[in-house]
């Protein structure tokens, strides 16, 4: 039987706030075990937990990114379970009144994807085995830093929608400051819910949860697994059981860790220790506006406004910085094209070969724009003009004094030209003759000597113009 | 004595800060192995305290504390000094920190001269549940204190201190000062932070004085109370002076007396007493009014339902991994803290945690849980009501006196319904104040108390203190 996937997604994100969400200790990854813990977050008796208003600031911003509301009250539950990297044995956590409600990302397709809600809570220690001596050892550092979960509606009927999904999701993230969203790094953590049904088919199947999907590929490569594993059950007669699955990336499968059955019960309760958090109506205004202009508006701009080709206008907003970029440069030099040229050639170039990113460029967008200008003005030839960037970008310096400086501003005197071409045709008789017997690739290369003897400032323009006439 | 009295005799050194806080020292060696009040008394630390509290008065620059002698309960934490909750479990545990209040204190250089016994995590009603022995009353040392903070209202009644820190989750500093009688009084829900108060019940939870008089309780207060940043329930509605209305005019003030506080179960000769009292307020021409507050039938339910789910939440980080008591016994995570709470915990903690998470599970949330709020919300409303028509409630602590060892403990439902008259303050987040408006046939204290609303406690402590200027309190036998 064909069948077909129903997937929904709970999205874990860190929050980029210096400390964490409920104590003052850093929020950072890495570093030795147990260095960033204190009596508040490892839980000791008599202490209590702090909000971070900074969390509730970026995770209302992520509701923002996806174009969901942020609500005026939202309060903190508790969520009992005991495990040894949960000091408290609670983990604190929105279960009734999440911080944003609704939303959605359209993708590749056309399709909206709907967000349920978007909530914050503490993320948990971690726990580090040591086969060898047989024991296992807690790590809190990563106790209390501050997560959002995002819930989506079982919209998703495909592996390519989950994919195109959680990249827009983390672009758009990292676009709103709220998160770095490395997946390798486990600062976003994907699980995903699937059933399957038989095409044609209105009721869901019963769902699988699938967890530890550390990147894009990952997750593909579980759900392909996980249709190919609930189809066997269901073409040999069998029922898909609701359990919780552990995806293991070095074999692509997934194993079951824990069935409904085992799964707790987490006795939740309104969080006593903090009071519920209101947003006024100014105070979610002010949030709103303080958010960047989203990468799916950017994008529209480019290619609806600007004139962009798509492919380039996705090059563009891939990277935040490197969209702001643009965004100033064309700011003073609405030479939207052209700007999107020299940034995506020869900008992008210069970062490669160098291993740099567009935060450590030190020129500004005004001077990318000057340079613009200047070449298509005629100041500078497009050539000169690449490697005025590529000296701007080696040493720093202005577009137009390093054009003096180095011999590139264009010179137009035609008379000058005119002796140099006389020059090349005297000193190549051989080709110039060939060119006279129908060899028109020749034309190159005598043009090449032109500008060789005339500088890089030579108009290759007023160059050709004068050659070819010479060899009539 | 009176704390004003106090300071004031070691202002002018009629006293040496050493040599008072020494004569209380000795008071606890001889006495207290008769009362058990003390779970920790920290003798040297005290003597040190006092001996710079004392350079401090020599320099003209002590505060209202230095040099005082109080007792902390072991519940509340103290830097480097065990802080037990009178359990197993934290039998050894010794907190990296100071509660608020403690740092408060410590800013005046204050002595400090122990830590008082309690009922197991502050559950129960007798301060017989401690892992350390039960606490006696110093009026007859056969009969319990009340409790939780047992062991806080004896050191006071047995002038074991000058005046003690306590708790009260549902009652636990105004019973005890009831049966031991004392004068004790639980602030507003938030006038105290609770950052380092071991948390029974967090939404309830409050840390009170139990001293000789109002006027003490008011004075204590004045140095503790108000907003902390560490504690996000701690409120800003707080301004002190809590003793600045004592002596004024309280003729023209309301006080109900709801009907529904004296009814079946309460002791006759506590409900003469608790009476007389009204008619005393009514002489000086305080207007009485009758007043109701239907939903007392269900406050002990509610209370039971929602202290103990929070206590079960609260109590879980007790594992035995990181701090505390751990069992010898266990191959894994799971045995281990099992066997640990197994052990570490006493029988009533137990009996609470079970109640609290059959409460909590999904299927029963609604039933219980929920349905506590409920009563929570609706008994909020009718104490508002109330205090539309006057400015204070009077009502009987406990519905009886101090009973013997023994007698009513080992039956959980008998003591949970004696916490009927204290558990509606902690439910509402009001102030209260219990003192001693009588004795019975047997020479025991009994105590009433004054209700006020929120953040009004300067009315109740006045009033209070007006009943106690006429009233003659008899000395315990220690």
């Amino acid at each position: 039987m064909r069948y077909q996937p129903v997937i929904g997604l709970e999205i874990h994100c860190e929050l980029q706030t210096d400390s964490k969400v409920f104590c003052t200790c850093q929020n950072e990854f890495g570093g030795s075990e147990n260095t960033r813990v204190c009596p508040r977050c490892s839980g000791m008796p008599g202490t209590l937990p702090l909000i971070n208003q900074n969390a509730v600031r970026l995770a209302a911003k992520a509701g923002f990114a996806t174009d969901g509301t942020v609500n005026n009250y939202s309060a903190f539950d508790r969520k009992n379970y005991f495990y040894p990297d949960l000091p408290k044995a609670y983990q604190i956590t929105q279960f009734d009144h999440p911080i944003t409600t609704g939303g959605y990302i359209t993708v590749f397709n056309g399709n909206k994807m709907r967000i349920h809600h978007i909530h914050i809570e503490e993320d948990a220690g971690k726990l580090v085995h040591d086969d060898y001596e047989g024991i296992s050892m807690a790590d809190y550092n990563r106790c209390g830093v501050p997560l959002i979960e995002i819930v989506t509606e079982p919209d998703f009927r495909s592996v390519e929608e989950v994919q195109d999904f959680v990249e827009k999701i983390a672009l758009r993230l990292k676009y709103a400051g709220v998160c770095d969203a490395r997946m390798e790094q486990g600062s976003m953590r994907v699980d995903v819910n699937i059933s399957i049904m038989p095409v044609g088919s209105t009721e869901f199947g019963t769902r699988a949860e699938i967890k530890n999907l550390n990147s894009v590929k990952a997750i593909g490569r579980a759900i392909e697994y996980e249709i190919n594993r609930q189809a066997e059950i269901l073409d040999n007669g069998g029922t898909v059981i609701q359990e919780t699955r552990r995806f293991n990336d070095n074999h692509g499968d997934t194993k079951a860790l824990r069935s409904k059955e085992e799964a707790h019960d987490y006795r939740y309760f309104p969080e006593p220790d903090i009071p519920p958090v209101w947003l006024s109506d100014e105070d979610i205004a002010e949030i709103k506006a303080s958010m960047p202009e989203m990468p799916q508006s950017r994008f529209k701009r480019y290619t609806e406004e600007y004139g962009l080709p798509a492919d380039d206008a996705n090059l563009i907003i891939s990277s935040k910085e490197f969209s702001d970029f643009y965004d100033e440069a064309v700011k003073i030099n609405p030479d939207y094209k052209q700007i999107s040229n020299l940034m995506l050639v020869e900008l992008n170039r210069n970062l490669n070969e160098s291993e740099k990113t567009i935060s450590d460029v030190t020129f500004s967008p005004a001077d990318l724009a000057e340079l613009v200008k200047m070449s298509t003005d005629g100041v500078v030839s497009k050539n000169a003009a690449k490697d005025i960037l590529k000296i701007m970008f080696d040493k720093g310096g202005k577009p137009m004094e390093i054009a003096k400086n180095n011999g590139f501003i264009m010179d137009n005197d035609a008379s000058e030209i005119e002796e140099i071409v006389n020059r090349v045709i005297a000193e190549n008789a051989d080709s110039v003759e060939s060119y006279k017997n129908g060899n028109q690739k020749i034309f190159g290369f005598l043009m090449g000597q032109v500008i060789r003897l005339a500088g890089k400032g030579a108009n290759p323009k007023i160059a050709k113009d004068v050659l070819t006439e010479k060899l009539k | 004595m009176a704390l004003k009295k106090l300071r004031k005799m070691l202002d002018e050194k009629e006293i040496g800060a050493v040599e008072l806080t020494r004569r209380y020292l000795d008071k606890i060696e001889k006495t207290d192995k008769n009362v058990n009040s003390y779970i920790t008394v920290c003798a040297e630390s005290a003597l040190e305290s006092a001996k710079k509290a004392q350079e401090l008065i020599d320099a003209g620059e002590a505060g209202a504390f230095t040099g005082l002698p109080i007792s902390v309960k072991d519940n509340i934490c103290t830097m480097g000094v065990k802080t037990t909750c009178a359990s197993r479990m934290l039998e050894d545990f010794v907190p990296p920190y100071d509660a608020t209040v403690i740092e408060k204190l410590k800013k005046d250089n204050f002595v400090m001269l122990g830590k008082t016994n309690m009922d197991e995590f502050a559950m129960g009603g007798s301060s017989q549940t401690s892992y350390f022995g039960g606490v006696k009353n110093p009026y007859d040392t056969s009969r319990v204190t009340g409790g939780s903070s047992g062991g806080a209202a004896a050191s006071v009644a047995a002038g074991l201190c000058a005046a003690a820190l306590g708790s009260d989750t549902g009652g636990s500093v105004r019973q005890p000062a009831s049966f031991c009688g004392v004068t004790g009084l639980k602030p507003t829900y938030g006038a105290v932070s609770r950052w380092g108060l071991i948390a029974f019940a967090s939404s309830l939870d409050q840390i009170g004085v139990i001293a000789e008089s109002a006027e003490d309780t008011g004075y204590v207060l004045d140095g503790i109370y108000g907003y902390d940043a560490n504690d996000a329930t701690s409120s800003k509605k707080s301004y002190g002076n809590y003793t600045s209305l004592i002596g004024g005019d309280i003729s023209k003030l309301k006080i109900g007396v709801p009907k529904e506080f004296f009814g079946d179960g309460l002791n006759d000769e506590v409900k003469t007493a608790v009476l007389r009292a009204v008619e005393y307020y009514k002489q000086l021409g305080c207007e009485i009014i009758d007043v109701s507050l239907p939903s007392l039938e269900y406050a002990v339910s509610a209370y039971y339902l929602i202290s103990s789910a929070e206590a079960a939440s609260n109590l879980s980080r007790f594992d035995g991994i990181k701090y505390g008591f751990r069992s010898g016994l266990g191959e894994n995570f799971n045995d281990l803290i099992k066997n640990s709470r197994r052990e570490g915990f006493g029988s009533e903690v137990k009996r609470r945690i079970m109640l609290g998470n059959y409460a909590l599970c999904s299927g029963y949330y609604d039933a219980y849980y929920k349905n506590a709020t409920r009563i929570r919300t609706q008994l909020r409303s009718e104490y508002a009501a109330i205090f539309d028509k006057c400015d204070v409630m009077l009502t009987p602590t406990a519905p009886t006196t101090a009973y013997k060892i023994g007698e009513q403990e080992n039956d959980p439902v008998k003591m949970y319904l004696a916490d009927i008259y204290t558990v509606t303050v902690n439910i509402a987040g009001l102030p209260a104040i219990s003192t001693t408006c009588g004795y019975d046939s047997n020479g025991m204290p009994i105590g009433m108390s004054l209700i006020g609303r929120a953040f009004d406690e300067k009315t109740i402590i006045a009033v209070c203190d007006r009943f106690e200027k006429d009233f003659e309190r008899k000395e315990c036998a220690l």
